[in-house]
């Protein structure tokens, strides 16, 4: 396709400087070419934190209101864009346009997604966070268009799918009725190959026959949401490429590096501040686990195994809650050996564990599962990981609860929000119910809920976050949040200064016991030489004395 | 040949017997056919990732070959127990240390499916044992994904092998198929995941059905149900027991049903003919009176589908990198080659019979011998037919070459039409 191919071409460096036809041509737009031109340092900052906050109200969104694109959805963020004064958005999510305002909402558009895409390619999980929200973005605004709008952007960007013909949907009509809703003669249906709607076909929305995928107009922004994506995903992953060059420049490094640190909540990758004992965990897993977490723990205790995915969800949460990988090594070891040789443990698990924590194949540090993912997951038979509050029924859940000892109200809450599918809302629901308070935040984390839990029971200090407030329009509160963010930087750069010193430390200290071993062995040997040589001497010394006597017998 | 399955299989002797096994029958020549298609794209033999385990679990990883016969005298010399086939990468796996970039450009579709996977669902046998009943299981899960791969997908190229112990692997090897990335392969993974587990390991497996069914859920049922008595009442007799009636309970999710259908099967006769009547019979008379829950319409149909749907371990298909024992390979504990068998005749494999490494060895000899006594000419006549004609592996090398057949007139049309192309220009 001619478009894949255009993806490709890297820019020549426009001499026009705002031709924004040419890179933003439509109000939903690809963001293919990066820009070329210049962005002062201020314009720089104010793109970046316009566009985060405009992520952060579709993470609200969505959150609030987990079926996207549902009017709910629409209301609350075109409200929220009103309220924090980004019109311009607004203007681009209600379809096409071609007016001088337009052009300009579309400039600080593109600007602001090629800027943000800096401080978002940094981290599997940041980038997570920032397609998802893209993605969200993009379809607010392709569902908004009309039909021949539509039509403009297959012609524009030249994807050239044509509708299949009344007697080709004849063909295989019972199969289109059974996979697309309304009725299917008032329908377009498009003829494409599967690769290109691998999330219609991974649910099962569209007909299948011979590698091709059957769609319908209203599914097709998922044709063209999977190029989108693609876009943003290789983006990315170029982006990160040049950041080592990019960071050079501190002025931006403080910019980029604090935005997401002071947006998105912390990755819980290593728990520094605090050390769990491992005989703690029952004790902790009562109330301070989430129910994933508990599940887990008590199957762990119950089977003396995990299968591969508990395993990975539980042991990365253990290692973000703060057990040492020491410790963690002899909590799954007495438990799983219980069940097995230790030798077959040391064989096929320990390493597992280790990898865990970034000991071993690619030593990544990895992060403890978000509950994003932990939803996504899907647990083979007899697997015990993913979200209870999805993979349970009802009945089940119900059950469960009411023997934890919950009150009857608020497992009826639970159980609704489950059954609708507010899994994150009903682990929330959860946790107001075990610790008796009001969680405002929500739950998205299970390493979060961890250390709300244990702040609640007063058993961490809360931590200092700075949030900037999200009305920060006046050009001070703004140099403030430079501010801080700058003394962020420094602050994660003393950090990471410390944590090398630790290293150093360690080693120090690991090097420095080598040598008291070496020493005491050394001393040792000379000993036992000293020993044996006196021994010898001794020895010598009888024998010259007997012989001296003997010589004297004699 | 029933009496010679008797022959006990000693895994203490299968170093010996793998030695011969290798030299003599293990197709050397098919194999690399298949996994070099052709040669038709770059490095496609050359960076492929062998493993190999040996005697006492020592893992090989990152093996590669420049070509047949350095595979062939490899697995010779080191006699592996146990050989795995991964990706082709961008570089030559053996030298993976001194390139850091080195990743998985091509990779066969797999998919796995295990006869544990079923334990909440058979009777018969439990954990790595298995029987023609429970064979059952894994004809209806080839069946139901092999048309599945065929027809929505469009993959010709399918090459199912019995594991060797109580699974079987497909290896989907058209170029689009091979080329998917993780995305993709999980996709089509999750396409063919009907059936959820709860989670936990009290939990049942699931399935949901609502008015509109996907057209591969309509098929699926076609292939399911009219095998269903046959399987679940009769051979495993899945509903005999207090706790298979409990886990029947378990999939109906509504407590007032729950209750009624206990007091009905309190009644009933104990067997799972009776259960089974009971239970559609109760969800049928409800539906008559129309006070059946619109959750609880498809019941009947979410049953079967949760006791015989397929049952995928889609980790294994979803990784572009995951290693899986390569077809021919004798599996170590029972001694069993993993053979090729033909998707269309699933219901008539035998993993019973599937023959172990000794009896081979014990066939090849009995056939010399034979030829050998008619002729008189002992050296020519005997050492023409090729081994594997001898011994009951036949079939499944037949099987074997009819696959290559296939694929090798694809790869080739592939390469005559690029080159038809290149000529253009």
């Amino acid at each position: 396709m001619d478009f894949t191919k255009r993806s490709r071409i890297k820019l020549l460096k426009s001499p026009d400087e705002d031709s924004i036809d040419r890179f933003a041509p439509h109000n939903c737009m690809f963001y293919i070419l990066p820009p070329q031109n210049d962005v002062s340092l201020k314009d720089f900052e104010d793109l970046a934190i316009e566009r985060l906050k405009l992520l952060r109200i579709l993470e609200q969104a969505s959150l609030k209101y987990p079926k996207i694109l549902s009017d709910e959805w629409k209301e609350f963020i075109i409200n929220e864009l009103n309220a924090e004064g980004l019109k311009y958005f607004v203007r681009l999510i209600k379809g096409n346009g071609n007016s001088e305002q337009d052009k300009h909402a579309r400039r600080r558009d593109y600007l602001s997604h090629f800027i943000l895409r800096f401080a978002y390619c940094r981290s599997e999980e940041l980038r997570r966070w920032f397609i998802t929200r893209e993605m969200e973005l993009f379809k607010f605004k392709f569902s908004s268009l009309s039909s021949n709008e539509i039509k403009d952007f297959i012609e524009l960007y030249e994807m050239g799918y044509r509708p299949i013909t009344d007697e080709q949907k004849n063909e295989v009509r019972q199969e289109l009725q059974c996979s697309s809703t309304g009725n299917i003669d008032t329908i377009d249906f498009y003829k494409v190959n599967f690769l290109q709607v691998l999330d219609l076909v991974r649910q099962r929305k569209c007909f299948l026959k011979g590698g091709f995928a059957y769609v319908s107009s209203n599914d097709f922004s998922s044709i063209i949401g999977g190029h989108h994506q693609q876009f943003i995903e290789k983006g990315l992953l170029s982006h990160l490429k040049l950041l080592p060059e990019f960071e050079n420049d501190e002025r931006i490094v403080g910019i980029i590096k604090g935005l997401h640190t002071s947006y998105v909540g912390k990755d819980y990758t290593v728990n520094k501040d605090a050390d769990v004992p491992i005989e703690s965990l029952d004790q902790l897993s009562l109330k301070s686990y989430p129910l994933c977490m508990r599940m887990c723990h008590e199957s762990l205790r119950k089977t003396h195994h995990l299968k591969h995915s508990g395993r990975l969800q539980y042991g990365l949460f253990l290692k973000g809650i703060g057990v040492s990988l020491e410790d963690s090594l002899r909590f799954w070891r007495e438990e799983m050996t219980k069940n097995m040789e230790v030798d077959k443990f040391d064989k096929s698990y320990a390493y597992g564990i280790r990898y865990n924590y970034g000991k071993e194949g690619s030593r990544t540090n990895w992060t403890p599962w978000s509950c994003a993912k932990i939803i996504s997951t899907a647990p083979g038979a007899q697997d015990v990981a993913g979200c209870p509050f999805k993979l349970w029924d009802s009945i089940e859940l119900k059950s469960k609860l009411t023997s934890f000892g919950l009150n009857p109200m608020a497992v009826q809450d639970v159980v609704s929000y489950a059954s609708k599918g507010h899994f994150q809302l009903a682990c929330g629901r959860y946790f107001e119910s075990v610790h008796e308070t009001r969680l405002d935040e929500g739950v998205n984390h299970p390493n979060g809920y961890f250390e709300n839990s244990q702040i609640i029971m007063g058993n961490r200090q809360t931590k200092e976050k700075n949030k900037p407030s999200s009305q920060q329009s006046n050009f001070n509160h703004r140099k403030q949040v430079q501010m801080n963010k700058q003394q962020e930087f420094k602050r994660k750069m003393d950090i990471k200064i410390k944590e090398e010193k630790d290293f150093d430390e360690e080693l120090w200290k690991l090097s420095q016991r080598e040598e008291e071993l070496l020493n005491e062995w050394n001393t040792r040997q000379e000993q036992t030489k000293k020993e044996v040589a006196e021994i010898s001497q001794m020895d010598w010394n009888d024998d010259d004395e007997d012989m001296s006597q003997i010589n004297n017998y004699l | 040949m029933p009496e010679a399955q008797k022959e006990q299989f000693n895994a203490n002797q299968l170093s010996d017997y793998l030695k011969l096994y290798y030299k003599r029958l293990f197709p050397h020549k098919q194999f690399y056919r298949w996994i070099s298609y052709n040669l038709s794209e770059d490095g496609i033999f050359t960076n492929r990732e062998f493993s190999f385990t040996m005697e006492d679990d020592i893992y090989i990883r990152y093996l590669s070959f420049e070509n047949q016969s350095e595979l062939e005298n490899d697995i010779c010399t080191k006699i592996p127990h146990k050989i795995d086939i991964g990706a082709v990468f961008n570089t030559r796996p053996k030298n993976h240390r001194s390139n850091a970039n080195m990743k998985p450009i091509q990779r066969e579709l797999v998919f796995d499916i295990d006869m544990t996977d079923y334990d909440d669902v058979r009777t018969c046998c439990n954990e790595a044992n298995i029987c023609n009943k429970c064979w059952k299981f894994m004809s209806i899960a080839c069946k139901v994904i092999d048309t599945a791969l065929r027809e929505d997908f469009g993959f010709e190229h399918l090459l199912w092998v019995f594991s060797g112990r109580r699974g079987i692997h497909c290896w989907v090897c058209d170029k689009t198929a091979r080329h998917l990335d993780s995305k993709g392969r999980g996709a089509i993974a999750d396409y063919l995941q009907v059936s959820m587990s709860g989670g936990g390991e009290n939990t049942v497996t699931k399935v949901t059905l609502y008015d509109k069914q996907h057209h591969s859920i309509r098929r699926a049922r076609t292939i399911i149900e009219p095998c269903f008595n046959e399987i679940i009442i009769e051979d495993q007799d899945a509903f005999g027991s207090p706790s298979g009636i409990d886990k029947l309970l378990k999939m109906v999710n509504d407590e007032t049903c729950r209750k009624e259908l206990q007091n009905l099967f309190a009644s009933t006769a104990s067997d799972s003919k009776s259960i089974w009547s009971t239970f559609v019979g109760y969800f049928e008379s409800m539906r008559v009176k129309s006070q059946l829950k619109s959750k609880l319409k498809y019941i009947v149909e979410e049953v079967q589908l949760a006791m015989l749907y397929p049952r995928l371990d889609i980790n294994v298909s979803r990784g572009t990198n995951h290693l899986l024992k390569a077809p021919f390979c004798v599996h170590p504990k029972t001694g069993k080659v993993c053979v090729p068998f033909n998707p269309n005749l699933a219901h008539k494999f035998d993993p019973m019979t599937v023959p172990t490494v000794n009896l081979l060895m014990k066939e090849i000899d009995e056939f010399d011998q034979k030829t050998n006594e008619a002729l008189e000419t002992p050296d020519d006549k005997a050492a023409k037919v090729k081994d594997f004609k001898k011994t009951s592996m036949f079939k499944s090398t037949v099987i074997f070459e009819e696959f290559l057949r296939k694929i090798e007139q694809s790869t080739k049309s592939k390469a005559i039409t690029v080159s038809d192309k290149r000529m253009e220009f």
